[in-house]
């Protein structure tokens, strides 16, 4: 295992780079109006959320590591799902997508609150089912970032461009980034454990690259760009 | 057959901001033009107009766009481009 500062920063670092991300991924949301852009920058909170609790868990590991460990487990899952969500009904914007988009919504954000409460009320449950549960969740985690990658790099592919892959292949690190994390929580290998670290701080710097990139171009790089699109 | 998508009121309004910025700055406006352009009705087309100038997006008398309606644009075009970049259709 990393030292716990070491592991503090990385989070917080995480954390940071995540909030960064949450004013770039609003953006969509408030230029269309449209709920289902909503997914991203809640997911990017969720996320960010994960890796504050993240931080203080190993600044206080004496500090009810079971509850922190829980309420991390549970608000990086549902960053992935509000990004599925997302990703799944950025396709056919119609009537009846809006409403099944605002059930699920809204389902998600039941289900969320419910096992938070069932964390806090039932701590002893909590605590005794972590190391099973956390297995089935990274499984469901990777399956979401599986679907996230297929649907960016079908994107990427029906409209091929240099600056259009970065974004499958960003989450192909977080997914990699989950499965060191399930191989870690299943043998408590310390090189997937700092892999998984390592992959998270690259997929996150890869978003915050693209988003710096399309909001504040360079002329040179705009230039380029035009270039490429007329070419 | 491909399905040809409607535009909502935003990507119209985008259309159209695109197809006035592009007009030469010398030249007066003619909306004959930018209705070819964006291809809507030249009824619906005066009504836009007349909301992208309550907005102050585009100036009364030769309808370019005004600082507030080229900043408007610029933000759209990028925010356009960061969710085609991040795999988002819209």
């Amino acid at each position: 295992m990393l030292n716990a500062p070491i592991q503090v920063l990385i989070e917080v670092v995480s954390a940071i780079l995540c909030f960064i991300l949450l004013r770039f991924m609003i953006k969509p949301y408030r230029l269309t109006g449209e709920s289902r852009y909503l997914g991203l920058p809640l997911g990017f909170s969720f996320l960010g959320i994960s890796y504050v609790l993240g931080a203080i868990a190993f600044a206080q590991p004496s500090f009810s590591i079971n509850a922190l460990a829980w309420l991390q487990l549970l608000s990086r899952t549902f960053a992935y799902s509000f990004w599925v969500v997302t990703y799944y009904f950025s396709k056919e914007p119609s009537k009846n997508s809006q409403v099944t988009w605002n059930i699920i919504i809204s389902l998600l954000i039941v289900a969320l609150l419910s096992s938070v409460a069932a964390v806090v009320i039932v701590p002893q449950f909590a605590a005794n089912s972590y190391q099973a549960t956390q297995i089935y969740v990274r499984i469901f985690n990777i399956i979401c970032l599986i679907y996230i990658s297929i649907h960016t790099l079908r994107s990427h592919l029906e409209n091929p461009a240099p600056e259009t892959i970065w974004t499958p292949f960003g989450f192909i690190l977080l997914g990699i980034s989950q499965y060191s994390l399930l191989i870690w929580a299943i043998d408590w290998s310390n090189t997937a454990f700092i892999g998984a670290l390592v992959l998270r701080l690259a997929a996150l710097t890869i978003f915050l690259l693209i988003s710096y990139r399309t909001f504040y171009p360079s002329k040179k790089r705009c230039l380029n760009e035009k270039n490429f699109t007329q070419g | 057959m491909k399905k040809i998508s409607r535009r909502d009121k935003l990507k119209i309004y985008g259309d159209l901001l695109r197809a006035l910025d592009s007009e030469p700055k010398t030249e007066k406006i003619i909306l004959s033009k930018v209705q070819v352009r964006i291809n809507v009705p030249f009824d619906r087309l005066k009504q836009y107009i007349s909301d992208l100038r309550d907005l102050g997006l585009i100036k009364d008398d030769t309808l370019h766009l005004t600082e507030k309606g080229k900043q408007y644009l610029m933000e759209y075009e990028r925010v356009l481009e960061f969710m085609r970049r991040m795999g988002l259709t819209y």
